[in-house]
C-alpha cells in the first residue's frame, strides 16, 4: 500500500534519513522501531508531507506522494496520530473530532457527524467527555482522542507515532487493544514505537531504523525479541 | 456617586472602541503568536482611503465605511504576506520588526497623500446627546458599544460555527497538529488576518466617525489601545479582548475625571504593568497565561 | 573635518549605545521594547547634574548611567519572572510610564536669573555644559567614540568569557542553563542592569550634545528602532547593532533627495532583508563563516 524508496530527508546540513526503504502492506500492522534520533518521526513527517525529502520516492496506492501538500496527502487517505498526541487543548473533545474530519466537512458534513457518533460508540470514555476541553483529559484519554480524531479522516492508512509514550502500562495495553481492533476492522496501520515489546506483539512485519537507515526488516520471531529490544533502545553494536 | 457612574458609563462607551480594536488585534495574535505592530497603521490606511472617498467624491456613510474596510483589509493582506507569511516560523522577532518597518511605510504613504495634520472624517450619525436619568450618553458612543457587541457575537459565530472558524481555532492552538489534519496554515492565517483587518476597519470607521476627524497619529494610537486592551483581558483571548477594552475605557475615564489628562495614559500603563506583574493572564485568568506560554513555545 | 559629517557620526555613535543595550538583552533571550526609558533617565539625570548642580561632565555621565542601571534593577526584579512577550510588553509599559512621568516632571532652579531644569512637556533646555566648556563638536565626537569603543571592548571580552557563554546559553536554551545549576534570573538581572547602564551612557552623551531633551523623543519608536538596529546589522556580534545604526542613519542622510519616500524605501528594504536574513546581515552563521575564513588565512600564513 505504501512504498518508501531511497528517501533522504535532511534538516539543513544534517541528514536525518539516509536512504530509507520500506513497505507497508495493506491490511497489516507494520511497525517501525529504533532508538531515539534514528529518524522515526522524521520519516512520519516526510510521509505526511510536512517535510520534503531531498531524494527518493513515496508511493501510496500506486501514486507518487512526494511533493504533495499535507492536505492532499490526508485527502488521499493517510492520517497521522502524532507523537505526544497533540490534541487541541482548549477545544472540546467534540471539536477535536470534527477537526479530524476537517477536509471532509465541506462535502460530507452529515457523514462526518455520523462518524463522530460512531467514534463515541467505539470510545465511550470520549462520549462521556464530549463537551470537555481536551486539555483536561488524562494521557490515555488524550491518546484515544488523538486516534479517534485521525480516524475521522477515514484514512486507508493510519500512521501512529509512539502511541505508548508517557502512558501507564495498563493504558498502553488498552491502546494496543484498540490498535488490534482497528486492524481487525480493516484499517492498515503503520506504527512507530519505542515500546518494542508491545509493538512486536501486534506487528505483522517490522523494520528497525538506525541512524537514518533500515537496519533490519522482517517478521516478529525472525529476530530474538531481546535483540530487537536492545537495538530498538540502544542501536546495534555496529552502529553504536 | 452620580459622577462615578457617569464615568463608568463613559468608560464603557469609550472602552467599546478599544474593544473593537482589541478584537482584531487579538485575532491576529491568536493565530500568529506575534505582535503585529502594523495593525493600527494598516487600518489607518483604510480610514484614509475612506477620507479620500469622502473628500473627493462627497460620498455617503456607507461608501466611506466600505472604502475604509476594504482599504484596511488590503493593507492587512500586504502586512501579512510581507511580514508574517514570508518569514519562517520561529523567527518571531523578525516578524515583529518587519511589521514595524512596514508601519513606517504605511505612515509615510499616508502623510504623502494627506500632508495636513488633520482631516475631517464623516460622522456616521447625527451627534445627539441622550439623557438617561441623571446620566448623559452620546448616541454615537452608544452605537459603537452596540456594534462592539454585534462584532463579538458575529466573530463568535464565525469561530464556533463555521469550518473556517474551526480551522482558525485549531491553528491558534497548535499549528503543527492542524497541519496533520490537512488544514492549510498559510490560507487560514491569511484569511484570519483579513477578517481581523476588516474588523479593525469597522472599528476605525466608528471611532473616527464619532470623533469627526482623522490624524496620522491614529495608527500608533490604535495599535497600542488594541495591545493594552488585549493584555488586560488576557493575551490571545477574544472575550478577554472585549473585557480588556471596556476595562481600559473605564480606567481612562476615571483617571481623566479625578486626575486630569496628563495622568490618564500614565494610569492606564501603570495598571497594565500591575496586571503583568500580578496577573499576567489578565482578566481571563492564569489558565489563559499558561496556555499562551505553551502555545508560544510551540511556535 | 566637515561639521556635517561630525554631526552624523556623533549621532550614529550615540544611538549605537541604545542599540547595543537592546542587543545585550536579545543575547539572553529577552525582547525589550523599553530601553529608551534608560536612555531618558540618564539624559535627564546627567543633564540635571551638570546644568543644575554644576557637576563636571564625566561625573554627570557616570551619575546618569548609574541612575539608569539602578532603574533597570528596580524594574527587572518584578518583571524578569515573566516569560517571553509578557516581559516585552512589561518593558514597553514601563518605558511609556517613564516618558509620561517626564511629561509631568518639573524640577527647576534659578541660575543667574533664569529658570533651568526639566519642565514637563516643555522639556529640558540649556544643557550647555559642553558648549560652556569649549569642547568642540569634533572633540565631543571623539569622546563618544572612545566610550563606544570601551563598550565594544566590553562586549568583545564578554563574548570570550564564561559570563558571555552563560548569556548566550540563556538566550538559546534557558532550561539547559537552569539544569547546569545556574540561576537564570540572576544572570538575566545582571544583563538587564548592564543593558540599562549602556543605554544610560548613550543618554547622557545625547543630552549634552543636543543640549535639549523632551519626553517626546523617548517614545516607543526609539525603542523598537533599537531592536531593529540589531536585527538589521546582525545578531552575531556586537558590531551588528552598530552596522544597523550606521545603515539607518547613513541611508536616511544619503537619500535626503528622496525626502518624502525615505521610509517607504527603507521600510521595504528592511522587510525584504528580514525575509532572507531574519537574524540580520551579520548573523551567527555569517560570523561563523567569517571566523573560519580568518582562521584559514591565519593558518595558511603560518
Amino acid at each position: 500500500m505504501l512504498e518508501v524508496e531511497g528517501v533522504v530527508t535532511a534538516y539543513g546540513n544534517i541528514e536525518a534519513l539516509r536512504g530509507v526503504d520500506l513497505t507497508v502492506a495493506e491490511n497489516e500492522i507494520t511497525c517501525l522501531l529504533g532508538p531515539n534520533g534514528a529518524g522515526k518521526t522524521t520519516l512520519m513527517m516526510t510521509i505526511a508531507g510536512i517535510l520534503t525529502p531531498r531524494q527518493g520516492s513515496i508511493r501510496f496506492l500506486g501514486a507518487e506522494a512526494v511533493g504533495l501538500t499535507p492536505s492532499r496527502i490526508v485527502k488521499s487517505g493517510i492520517a497521522l496520530v502524532p507523537e505526544n498526541r497533540l490534541v487541541f487543548p482548549d477545544m472540546t473533545v467534540r471539536d477535536n473530532l470534527v477537526a479530524g474530519g476537517y477536509l471532509r466537512l465541506s462535502k460530507e458534513k452529515r457523514a462526518v457527524e455520523q462518524d463522530m457518533a460512531a467514534m463515541f460508540d467505539r470510545f465511550p470514555q470520549l462520549a462521556e467527555r464530549s463537551g470537555q476541553l481536551a486539555g483536561t483529559l488524562s494521557g490515555g484519554e488524550q491518546q484515544m482522542l488523538s486516534v479517534a480524531r485521525a480516524l475521522m479522516a477515514k484514512p486507508r492508512l493510519l500512521m501512529m507515532d509512539e502511541p505508548s509514550l508517557g502512558l501507564a502500562p495498563l493504558i498502553v495495553e488498552e491502546i494496543f487493544q484498540i490498535i488490534r481492533e482497528l486492524h481487525r476492522d480493516g484499517t492498515t496501520i503503520f506504527l512507530v514505537e519505542q515500546n518494542a515489546h508491545m509493538a512486536l506483539q501486534v506487528a505483522h512485519h517490522f523494520y528497525l531504523l538506525e541512524q537514518g537507515r533500515v537496519a533490519f526488516d522482517g517478521k516478529p520471531g525472525q529476530l530474538a525479541e531481546h535483540e530487537v529490544i536492545q537495538r530498538a533502545y540502544l542501536g546495534s553494536s555496529q552502529s553504536g | 456617586m452620580v459622577d462615578f457612574i457617569q464615568n463608568c458609563i463613559d468608560g464603557v462607551m469609550l472602552g467599546s472602541s478599544y474593544a473593537l480594536l482589541a478584537i482584531g488585534f487579538t485575532l491576529i495574535f491568536g493565530v500568529m503568536r506575534r505582535l503585529n505592530l502594523s495593525y493600527g497603521p494598516s487600518i489607518m490606511l483604510g480610514a484614509f482611503v475612506g477620507t479620500l472617498v469622502y473628500l473627493e467624491f462627497q460620498a455617503g456613510g456607507l461608501a466611506v465605511a466600505t472604502a475604509t474596510v476594504v482599504g484596511a483589509v488590503l493593507a492587512g493582506m500586504y502586512v501579512e504576506r510581507m511580514c508574517f507569511w514570508a518569514i519562517r516560523q520561529g523567527a518571531a522577532l523578525a516578524s515583529m520588526v518587519s511589521s514595524f518597518a512596514v508601519w513606517m511605510q504605511l505612515e509615510e504613504i499616508v502623510t504623502i497623500v494627506f500632508p495636513e495634520r488633520t482631516y475631517s472624517f464623516p460622522p456616521f450619525i447625527e451627534a445627539v446627546p441622550l439623557d438617561v436619568g441623571p446620566f448623559f450618553i452620546k448616541l454615537e458612543n452608544l452605537i459603537m458599544f452596540l456594534c462592539a457587541g454585534l462584532a463579538a457575537v458575529l466573530l463568535h459565530g464565525l469561530l464556533y460555527r463555521t469550518r473556517f472558524g474551526l480551522a482558525v481555532r485549531a491553528v491558534s492552538e497548535n499549528p503543527q497538529a492542524a497541519k496533520f489534519m490537512g488544514i492549510n496554515i498559510g490560507i487560514v492565517m491569511f484569511w484570519a488576518f483579513a477578517v481581523a483587518s476588516g474588523l479593525g476597519g469597522v472599528a476605525a470607521y466608528l471611532i473616527l466617525g464619532a470623533d469627526g476627524q482623522i490624524t496620522p497619529l491614529f495608527g500608533l494610537w490604535a495599535t497600542f489601545k488594541g495591545m493594552i486592551a488585549m493584555m488586560l483581558g488576557g493575551m490571545g483571548s477574544i472575550p478577554g479582548a472585549i473585557l480588556g477594552g471596556l476595562l481600559l475605557g473605564v480606567i481612562e475615564a476615571h483617571s481623566l475625571w479625578y486626575l486630569g489628562t496628563e495622568y490618564r495614559d500614565l494610569v492606564a500603563y501603570f495598571v497594565l504593568f500591575l496586571f503583568l506583574i500580578f496577573r499576567p493572564g489578565g482578566l481571563m485568568g492564569q489558565v489563559a497565561a499558561e496556555r499562551e506560554e505553551a502555545a508560544m513555545r510551540r511556535v | 573635518m566637515d561639521p556635517y559629517l561630525v554631526s552624523v557620526l556623533s549621532n550614529i555613535g550615540m544611538i549605537s549605545f541604545i542599540a547595543l543595550s537592546a542587543y545585550l538583552l536579545l543575547l539572553v533571550g529577552e525582547i525589550s521594547f523599553g530601553q529608551q526609558a534608560f536612555f531618558a533617565i540618564s539624559a535627564y539625570g546627567s543633564g540635571i547634574a551638570t546644568a543644575m548642580w554644576g557637576w563636571p561632565l564625566w561625573l554627570g555621565l557616570i551619575w546618569g548611567a548609574a541612575l539608569a542601571g539602578f532603574a533597570a534593577l528596580l524594574v527587572a526584579i518584578p518583571t524578569l519572572r515573566l516569560r517571553g512577550l509578557y516581559f516585552s510588553i512589561a518593558t514597553l509599559a514601563f518605558a511609556e510610564m517613564v516618558r509620561l512621568i517626564f511629561e509631568i516632571f518639573t524640577y527647576q532652579i534659578e541660575i543667574d536669573g533664569e529658570l533651568v531644569g526639566p519642565d514637563g512637556s516643555e522639556g529640558f533646555r540649556d544643557i550647555r555644559y559642553v558648549f560652556e566648556s569649549d569642547v568642540t563638536a569634533f572633540e565631543y565626537m571623539i569622546v563618544i567614540y572612545v566610550l563606544l569603543a570601551s563598550v565594544l571592548g566590553f562586549f568583545f571580552l564578554l563574548e570570550r568569557s564564561r559570563l558571555g557563554a552563560i548569556f548566550r546559553m540563556l538566550g538559546e536554551d534557558p532550561m539547559l542553563t537552569e539544569m547546569q545549576g545556574l540561576n537564570a534570573i540572576r544572570y538575566k538581572l545582571l544583563a538587564v542592569v548592564m543593558a540599562g547602564i549602556i543605554a544610560g551612557i548613550g543618554g547622557g552623551l545625547y543630552a549634552h550634545l543636543t543640549t535639549y531633551v523632551e519626553p517626546k523623543i523617548f517614545n516607543v519608536m526609539l525603542g523598537v528602532h533599537s531592536l531593529a538596529y540589531g536585527l538589521i546589522g546582525g545578531l552575531g556580534t556586537a558590531i551588528g547593532p552598530l552596522i544597523g545604526v550606521a545603515i539607518d542613519i547613513g541611508f536616511l542622510e544619503s537619500i535626503r533627495g528622496l525626502a518624502g519616500y525615505r521610509m517607504i524605501v527603507f521600510g521595504g528594504l528592511v522587510a525584504v532583508l528580514l525575509i532572507f536574513r531574519p537574524r540580520g546581515l551579520l548573523d551567527e552563521s555569517a560570523v561563523h563563516w567569517l571566523r573560519l575564513r580568518l582562521r584559514r588565512r591565519r593558518d595558511a600564513a603560518g
